[in-house]
């Protein structure tokens, strides 16, 4: 028998003890970099008249995917320094930030997972004052395991993940609504699954959840059916969305979408569908397609909640020439931009504060629009075209390009070179390059994380 | 218990291990020949365990032959060891005759070894039964302060927990089923406890060192609370109770339930409590002397604001069992909201919103799974198994004025398993192998404490011996404790002293903004990741002799060491709990130049050690009994706070309009401000640092019962403790000498207590602490037996404090703030079936 081994274990180990006769005890001490200007948080005088928020004056920080492989590196962006490096599961995942950009976001499609990095760097309203936080970054164990995560849209406090779903293995599409509470908390995610799978969209708006509906084949005047041809209205009840109204307007070959403060747009192939909330119920009007569009449709929206005006963006099948347009959702109008890009956009964003937009191309150009008013109407006009690469962009590897995150807290941007392995610091107050971080390996993606300056998307 | 079924037996029969199996067969009888009906008698260390029948009889199948220890138990007599050979004959008859013991006796449940008032050598006390009925209460503390040796941190009645022998906090372990309770109630004093009281089937007390069973945070002692959320049999019981109170228009229900099939058993309970404020009998604010007090009693009503406690608690159990064991798990959801009176931000803004504002509460919720399994192996070498698991997740939210102020979260998974081996050459014992991790974070304005997560990993040994009348019980554990901090802050904060020359009379406030200038520097948050590693060892020996038939005599003798917590540790920040400002271990007080900062410190982090004897002497049979204890304790390198005679910000937004007057002056008198409310710095707190020296704490327990008649019974206790630095002061919060009677009439129907506890004036004090007055509580209560439907019911009337005595403890925080209810009647109704 062998029983009698752990007792005999156990009282060599006791005896060795009992001759020792006591324990130990041993510390070890490392310090890191301190955090300075964080406010100590005690300094509330008596008396003295300021503010209570305890603040942290930054930049924020960044995350950078590294090209072929699996790893996430995260880097001050008050002194370059490289914070944290950590390997992410999967390689090559989808780059992006959370709803508040305190938690950067990870996405293997084909893989079906979504992971989250802490940033180490946020803020929490006290209700008397701000709090700022700042820590090492860390991986999350929060995880999302939808079917086919593909578009993830933020919209004031929530993001929304569409999980396409698989034809295939007969999973359903689905959406996971999550803030950045819930998942530093490890909460429940927000959800919705419909009863088949799509390519869909959907747009989180307060209680309301707008998202795009895959009817029956037979019915569905997509072209492509995999792609919905309606929007439904779903509203938040303990955790789950469930179907309020679905908009009357149809929307075929639904692709793409985007909000500003009051309006919802949708991308069709017959024009750009924009719902708005008229008390309970949501209208819907859709904006038809005009003729500098030649025959190509809205696929991409963008919008942000300073600006009054949706940017659509059109392209063929297959990359080609893109075309910007205007879309006013009051005067339900679709309008070309007098600038439109002569190379390939690879990238589009509005800049933190909604007054400018800015277009990247794979020529390693930096096209930043202004808002020009005239007449009382305003449309964006080209303010600086800006070279932001010195390399020859057809030495630009295989599978990769220029890529660019704005900054939530300032005009900036930064832009990742992978060809000369740096990001640039880019200001959009002089329209200058200020700065770079050297990088020892190529970047595939870069995300902006840290403490918003103001509503954002 | 298991309970063997004569089918179970049957089966048993069958098995390969009983190769020589006997049968006894006997007779429980009392000193006047009459049958013991109900007595529970177990065979030491195996899976018989069986209660005797009307004519007090039992029987044993299938035993092994050989050596082996009977022990039978029953209500109002005295436990009986008895050591049996069984030998190879058929049948063998036996009478075996109990002594009446007018203290009750009750065995622990969750030691592998066995442990009762009368016949360990270290001190242990059960409460359960109706007893536990009648003593519980909203918190663990005040449900325990009966106990000899146990006080209550009464902290408002809403969050006390127990103090055994003086010691607290870090010091005592709360233990669910032997699980660790997994709250933060041993940081903070206005933390409650995640467990009640009237749901529990039996809750035992270890006195002394308990470092063997629990490990390091039982160093001054382990309240076990017994459930039967994993049953462990399938009779069908339960108990239903429903009681209102006067004094804070308490109404509190509860019911469990245990029920099931041969081969499941399944188990629920649930209570639902709710009280409002409770009614003092004075101005709750205690003022001070030579402080301006006019107006006070009126301004006041005589009920302690922000009291009020809401709870509930739904668990719900499941087990499989077979012939030799069952495994089973529980999942509970507790929820508690309670007030946290005294936690405002200092005293002086407490005066300017009386009225129409919302006080600090607590929102606490814990999830709890158990895990639990015995097989009995009865092998060669084992005998029997036993496996407690468990995850639990806690958090508490602290509101204040409709925010969220502090959150605090614990999550923890532990896994026990003990391992009881068969009789080995007289020897009966188990080696208990213990895991436990959890992670404790706090965020929010009194995140005093950085996130942690430690991890312990221990093995100990529990072995006894009779040698004749002597019983010998011996343990050794050892344990691996780490803590891990990634980020300890150690910000630049603006301590200060009050000095007088400092200060001009009325002009304080303004000295101050001088003081408090943002100067360069500030803001500079130093940051260390800091990783402990400790190996606490604990040995202990004991002896029980029965020196002449009736009377024993114990001595326990133990060296036991704790790894100190993390909140001892890596602390830095207001704890709005004890009005301090919070300094661990790993800090220290420096000087440059005349200016104090603090710093890292350079002492070594060890850990703490108790050197622990105890004596018992007891009476355990006969119509009169009686237990002595006492102990002598010399704790070395002991962490406590200790004041630093610096000042710091609470961290609370005080709004504080320009010109308010900032108080009484500021003459530099450290006193009152630890922990009491007459503080006269607003929106500052003292700043006090953990710091290790050595203690020696010695007192005495002492019970004494006389059965006059068969109803009539008398019982006197008293308890004492002193708490002293080994270099001269004491200890804060010491209980004081306590001493009390009580006088109980118990027939078939009715059953009467009337108890007089007086508690002496405690003038041993810390320098920052007050002298507290002596008071006398009495209560009563009356129970009657009446039989409705065909149920068991008890209709019962307990009256506590009858005298409406103005009582403040002496233990609490909130001595100053919050004395004991006054006078309430309470009226309840029991069933059972």
């Amino acid at each position: 028998m062998t029983h009698s081994f752990p007792l005999s274990l156990l009282a060599a180990s006791m005896s060795v003890l009992f001759l020792t006769g006591c324990g130990d005890a041993e510390t070890t001490i490392i310090e890191k970099d301190p955090i300075v200007g964080a406010d100590d948080g005690h300094d509330h005088g008596d008396g003295c008249n300021q503010s209570n928020d305890i603040l942290i004056d930054s930049k924020g920080r960044l995350a950078i995917t590294q090209a072929d492989s699996n790893m996430l590196h995260l880097f001050d962006l008050d002194d370059n320094s490289q914070l944290d490096s950590m390997s992410t599961v999967h390689n090559d995942m989808t780059l992006s930030a959370s709803a508040d950009f305190r938690f950067v976001t990870l996405k293997a499609r084909n893989q079906d997972l979504m992971q989250f990095v802490d940033s180490g760097f946020w803020r929490e309203d006290h209700g008397s004052h701000l709090h700022d936080f700042e820590q090492g970054p860390t991986m999350t164990s929060f995880e999302l395991t939808g079917s086919r995560p593909t578009h993830a849209i933020s919209h004031q406090g929530q993001l929304a993940i569409f999980n396409d779903g698989d034809a295939e293995n007969g999973i359903p599409a689905s959406v996971h609504v999550v803030t950045d509470n819930i998942i530093s908390t490890q909460g429940e995610p927000r959800s919705l699954t419909f009863a088949t799978n799509m390519h869909g969209v959907a747009e989180p708006r307060g209680e309301h959840l707008l998202a795009s509906i895959r009817r029956d084949d037979a019915e569905s005047t997509s072209a492509n059916k995999i792609l919905p041809d309606q929007v439904g209205v779903f509203h938040l009840h303990d955790g789950a969305y469930e179907l309020e109204q679905t908009l009357e307007t149809l929307c075929p070959n639904l692709h793409g979408a985007a909000q500003n403060q009051d309006y919802t747009a949708f991308g069709c192939s017959d024009g750009v569908l924009v719902a708005h909330q008229d008390n309970a119920q949501y209208e819907s009007v859709k904006i038809d397609n005009i003729p500098e569009l030649a025959g190509k449709r809205v696929g991409n929206l963008r919008g942000h909640v300073n600006a009054d005006a949706l940017i659509g963006i059109a392209s063929g099948h297959g990359g080609g020439p893109a075309t910007l347009v205007s879309l006013d959702p009051v005067a339900n109008t679709m309008q070309a931009l007098e600038w439109q890009p002569e190379a390939n956009p690879v990238g589009y964003a509005f800049s933190y504060d909604g007054e400018q937009f800015l277009v990247l191309d794979d020529q390693g150009y930096l096209n930043i629009l202004g808002l020009h008013t005239e007449g009382g109407s305003a449309h964006w006009e080209l303010a600086s075209r800006l070279d932001i690469s010195q390399q020859d962009p057809a030495t630009m590897p295989e599978g990769m390009s220029f890529t660019m995150t704005v900054a939530q807290n300032g005009k900036y941007v930064y832009v990742s070179d992978p060809i000369a392995q740096h990001i640039l610091h880019v200001s959009l107050a002089n329209m200058q390059i200020e700065g770079d971080i050297e990088l020892d390996f190529a970047p595939a993606a870069i995300a902006w994380v840290g403490v918003a300056e103001q509503d954002s998307e | 218990m298991y309970k063997v079924t004569k089918v179970a037996l049957l089966v048993g029969a069958l098995l390969p291990t009983s190769l020589f199996a006997q049968s006894i067969e006997g007779v429980v009888i009392n000193k006047n020949g009459k049958a013991v009906a109900g007595a529970n008698v177990l065979v030491e260390g195996t899976i018989f365990n069986t209660v005797t029948d009307n004519e007090g009889r039992f029987v044993f199948d299938d035993l092994k032959a050989g050596p082996t220890e009977l022990h039978i138990s029953a209500a109002g007599f005295a436990h009986l060891h008895q050591d049996i050979e069984v030998t190879d004959q058929q049948t063998q008859q036996m009478t075996l005759t109990l002594s009446r013991s007018p203290i009750e006796v009750i065995d622990v449940v969750a030691t592998p070894i066995h442990m009762s008032v009368m016949e360990s050598a270290s001190p242990v006390s059960v409460l359960a039964g109706e007893r536990l009925r009648r003593q519980q209460s909203s918190s663990l503390g005040d449900s325990l302060e009966k106990i000899v040796g146990v006080h209550t941190s009464f902290h408002a009645k809403v969050a006390s927990t127990p103090i055994i022998r003086g010691l607290s906090g870090p010091r005592v372990k709360i233990a669910q089923n032997g699980l660790d309770v997994s709250d933060v109630s041993r940081v903070g004093p206005d933390h409650s406890v995640a467990s009640e009281a009237s749901t529990a089937q039996q809750i035992e007390v270890l006195r002394g060192p308990a470092t063997l069973f629990y490990g390091s945070g039982a160093i001054g002692g382990v309240v076990n609370i017994v459930d039967g959320r994993v049953p462990t049999d399938s009779t069908t019981r339960g108990e239903w109770l429903v009681e209102t109170n006067s004094v804070d228009d308490q109404r509190l229900g509860s019911f469990n339930l245990t029920t099931g099939t041969d081969s499941f058993a399944f188990y629920a309970d649930g209570y639902v409590r709710e009280s409002n404020d409770y009614e003092v009998p004075v101005a709750p604010e205690l003022e001070e002397e030579g402080h301006d007090g006019e107006g006070h009693d009126d301004a006041h009503s005589k009920v302690v604001e922000n009291s009020a406690e809401e709870s509930s608690g739904l668990t719900l159990g499941a087990s499989y069992l077979f012939d030799k064991g069952y495994v089973g798990i529980s999942v509970e959801q507790f929820d508690r909201k309670y007030g946290i009176p005294g936690h405002s931000h200092g005293e002086e803004e407490a005066h300017e919103h009386e009225e129409g504002e919302e006080g600090v509460f607590a929102d606490l919720e814990q999830t709890r799974i158990q895990l639990q399994g015995e097989y009995n192996v009865q092998g060669e070498w084992i005998s029997k198994i036993q496996i407690r698991g468990g995850y639990s997740d806690y958090e508490h939210v602290e509101v204040e004025e409709g925010q969220n102020g502090t959150i605090f979260e614990n999550q923890t998974e532990e896994l026990r398993l003990d391992t009881v081996h068969s009789q080995l050459r007289g020897w009966n014992g188990a080696v208990s192998l213990h895991y436990k991790s959890s992670a404790v974070a706090a965020q929010g304005e009194e995140a005093f404490t950085p996130p942690s997560d430690s991890q312990t990993l221990a093995l100990a040994i529990m072995e006894e011996k009779h040698f004749g009348n002597v019983l010998l019980q011996l343990g050794a554990r050892v344990e691996r404790v780490s803590l891990t901090a990634e980020n300890v802050l150690l910000p630049k904060i603006d301590a200060h002293g009050h000095d007088e020359d400092e200060h001009d009379e009325g002009e304080a406030g303004h000295q101050h903004e001088d003081e408090h200038g943002h100067e360069e520097g500030e803001g500079i948050t130093r940051v260390f990741r800091a990783d402990h590693e400790f190996t606490p060892v604990s040995v202990s020996a004991g002896v029980v002799w029965d020196f002449i038939p009736g009377y024993n005599l114990g001595l326990s003798i133990s060296r036991s060491e704790r790894a100190p917590s993390a909140s001892e540790l890596l602390s830095f920040g207001p704890h709005i709990g004890t009005r301090t400002f919070e300094v661990g271990a790993l800090f220290a007080l420096h000087e440059e130049g005349d200016e104090p900062y603090i710093g890292l410190t350079e002492e070594v982090i060890d850990l703490e050690t108790a050197n622990n004897i105890d004596l018992t002497f007891r009476k355990t049979q006969g119509d009169f009994g009686f237990v002595f204890n006492a102990f002598y304790n010399q704790v070395d390198n002991y962490y406590y706070q200790s004041f630093t005679g610096l000042f710091a910000e609470d961290g609370h937004d005080h709004g504080h309009e320009e010109g308010e007057d900032d108080g009484h002056g500021h003459e530099g008198d450290s006193e009152d401000s630890h922990s009491e409310e007459g503080d006269s710095h607003a929106g500052e707190l003292p700043v006090f640092i953990f710091q290790t020296d050595d203690v020696i704490l010695h007192g005495f327990e002492a019970q004494i019962a006389w059965q006059a008649t068969d109803e009539f019974k008398a019982t006197v206790f008293s308890d004492f403790v002193r708490a002293r630095l080994k270099d001269g002061g004491s200890l804060p919060r010491t209980p004081p000498l306590r001493f009390g009677t009580e006088l109980s009439y118990e027939n078939a129907h009715l059953s009467a207590h009337l108890g007089v506890t007086r508690f002496q004036q405690q003038d041993r004090i810390a320098p920052e602490e007050t002298v507290t007055q002596g008071y006398t509580l009495v209560d009563i209560s009356v129970s009657y037996d009446v039989s409705v439907l065909d149920q068991d019911m008890s209709v019962y009337l307990k009256g506590s404090n009858l005298t409406n005595t103005e009582a403040r403890v002496h233990t609490s925080f909130l001595k100053n703030v919050a004395p004991r209810p006054g006078r309430s009647i309470a009226l309840g109704v029991r069933g059972y079936f």
